[in-house]
């Protein structure tokens, strides 16, 4: 017997199944949904720009679309190093299967990424990519000319076209960056023998807590690469996505007001058991971390940050609280779902424990590494593809140069 | 059509064929023959040596431990779940001779105090009952008795 399995089956609640003992679906499989929702989030607040036509959220724009990238590329890696056998990921694509729900997630992943993310910020960055092509020597600008494709037609047509495309990939994108995260509630969703995971209403939570997160993210990773390169933050631009943060927080609380609202009203089987578990099991995580901490006092700083009786310097620490604990917030309520999900007995009589491993693969270690790399990834991006509002070098050395003209 | 979208084209095709290629290297050509598996697994699966013998074929030579099992305790445990796999033993008998595994520890796999398991069952303490004797010194495996 494992010593894990060991210490799990000392702290058993009442009478659980034997495959019930040990929760299979660790912290990894927490930070699997949390990632995968940072992306969709991310994406919805650069076709804030796009679609919407909110143009006070343009400083942020390309941060968001590299934010979605940097996060999709590391989103698998929750899963895969959660499998016994990672070389046989690929296996669910070769061989898809319509029961199989995580392949559907591999072919909506491969699109999403192929499709919308690399030819919106390829096109959307080509004018850049080619005037960096021609400008940049050595390995950077080998990259660059590589990036460029053989294509340096950056005339007002050829943009107008890229520009037009972009809006469209973008569009197409909306519902794809829905349906990546939806798809990943619909997964929990539909485990029928599963009370607390089993409701058609889990996508479309999973969607605005994933909205929720990915703004959150984005509002502070703006706010945090400003002070970084000494600029001066663009206070409409911060208020806006701090308002949009708000107005999803609220309608993120009320679904889940609603699903818990549905859950106790129709007294299913196993409701007793699932407010036990949110009433004591789940007391610190759901309540106190999760309905409190990470939505209730966020919404509580988004609001009083709106009356307009702060000044910027105010709601600034206002918005970095608000962001941080809503980040927080969404971790707590995947972890709710998964970790929670698996503690109730199919029983309905009985609870396991969660034992969080710091080592090993399945350990906090691994899952904080796996969440730290989209940020090293961002960085590397970031280098590569500034994606900053001021006018790049020959821009404003064009600028430079017409003005010279003009006073000559 | 523009150079960029043919270029963009063209390595979304190359990436499809190299799926396509690695797919047809991983994916074994008997995938899907009767269902969502490997085809040649049946064959393979049926042609494995049969290893076990089940409980009946030990009644034609050992009568005595035969018949007390059938009344005894353990009678839902199969013979083999004690004694291994004895095909090999049941077509010739006097060639082979069966092991049996008669540590604490193996008797402990069932029935060493586990918190999971019915409050009726049988349990002990391996580390303090017996006083590390080994369990068949007291207890007829074949028809146990216990308090």
């Amino acid at each position: 017997m494992s010593e894990l399995l060991w210490q799990a089956l000392q702290q058993v609640q009442g009478y659980v199944y034997p495959n019930e003992i040990e929760v299979n679906w660790s912290i990894l499989i927490v930070f699997y949904p949390y990632i995968t929702g940072l992306v969709a989030g991310a994406f919805i607040v650069a076709s804030l720009e796009r679609v919407f036509k909110v143009e006070a959220v343009k400083p942020t724009y390309r941060l968001a679309l590299l934010t979605a990238l940097a996060f999709l590329l590391a989103a698998p890696l929750p899963l895969v190093a959660h499998l016994g056998h990672p070389e046989r990921a690929l296996e669910i694509m070769f061989t898809p299967h319509l029961s199989s729900a995580m392949a559907g997630f591999g072919f909506v992943y491969a699109w999403y990424l192929l499709i919308v993310l690399l030819l919106e910020i390829g096109y959307d960055y080509r004018k850049d990519v080619v005037k960096w092509a021609r400008t940049k020597r050595g390995l950077k600008g080998f990259l660059y000319r590589l990036l460029t494709m053989g294509d340096y037609d950056i005339s007002k047509e050829a943009l107008k076209k890229d520009e037009k495309l972009v809006g469209i990939i973008t569009v197409i994108g909306l519902p794809s960056a829905a349906f990546l995260h939806g798809y990943v509630g619909f997964i929990f969703g539909s485990v029928k023998a599963n009370p607390w995971w089993s409701s058609p209403l889990m996508p479309i939570i999973f969607l605005f807590s994933a909205m929720v997160s990915g703004i959150a993210l984005v509002l502070l990773i703006y706010m945090a690469s400003t002070k970084l390169r000494g600029k001066k933050l663009d206070m409409k631009c911060t208020d806006t996505l701090a308002g949009y943060l708000l107005y999803t927080y609220v309608l993120d609380l009320s679904l889940e007001f609603m699903e818990i609202a549905h859950l106790v009203y129709v007294q299913e089987e196993g409701i007793d058991a699932i407010l036990t578990l949110i009433n004591d099991r789940l007391f610190l995580s759901f309540i106190v971390i999760q309905i409190f901490l990470g939505t209730i006092v966020p919404i509580f700083l988004l609001v009083m940050a709106k009356t307009g009786l702060f000044r910027a310097t105010i709601r600034k620490i206002f918005y970095i609280f608000a962001a941080l604990l809503a980040m927080i917030g969404v971790l707590a309520m995947r972890w709710n779902v998964v970790i929670g999900g698996q503690m109730l007995s199919k029983s309905f009589r009985g609870f396991s424990t969660y034992i969080l491993p710091i080592f090993g693969i399945e350990g906090l270690l691994t899952a904080v590494a796996i969440f730290i790399l989209p940020f090293v990834l961002l960085f590397i991006f970031v280098k590569v593809l500034p994606p900053w509002e001021e006018p790049p070098i020959w821009e404003s050395t064009e600028h430079q140069a017409v003005e010279g003209n003009g006073e000559g | 059509m523009r150079k960029i979208h043919v270029r963009v084209a063209m390595v979304y095709i190359v990436i499809a064929i190299i799926f396509l290629i690695v797919r047809s290297f991983i994916v074994p050509p008997s995938f899907g023959e009767y269902g969502w598996y490997r085809g040649d697994s049946v064959s393979e699966i049926m042609n494995l040596s049969v290893k076990h013998a089940g409980s009946y074929s030990c009644s034609n030579c050992h009568q005595t431990e035969y018949k007390a099992w059938t009344t005894g305790k353990h009678s839902t445990v199969n013979c083999e779940s004690c004694h291994g796999p004895l095909k090999y033993h049941v077509d010739d008998p006097g060639g082979s001779k069966v092991e049996v595994n008669a540590t604490r520890e193996f008797c402990g796999l069932c029935h060493n105090e586990n918190p999971s398991r019915p409050e009726g069952f049988p349990q002990i303490n391996l580390e303090s009952h017996g006083n590390g004797f080994t369990c068949v010194t007291c207890h007829n495996p074949h028809y146990p008795w216990f308090d």
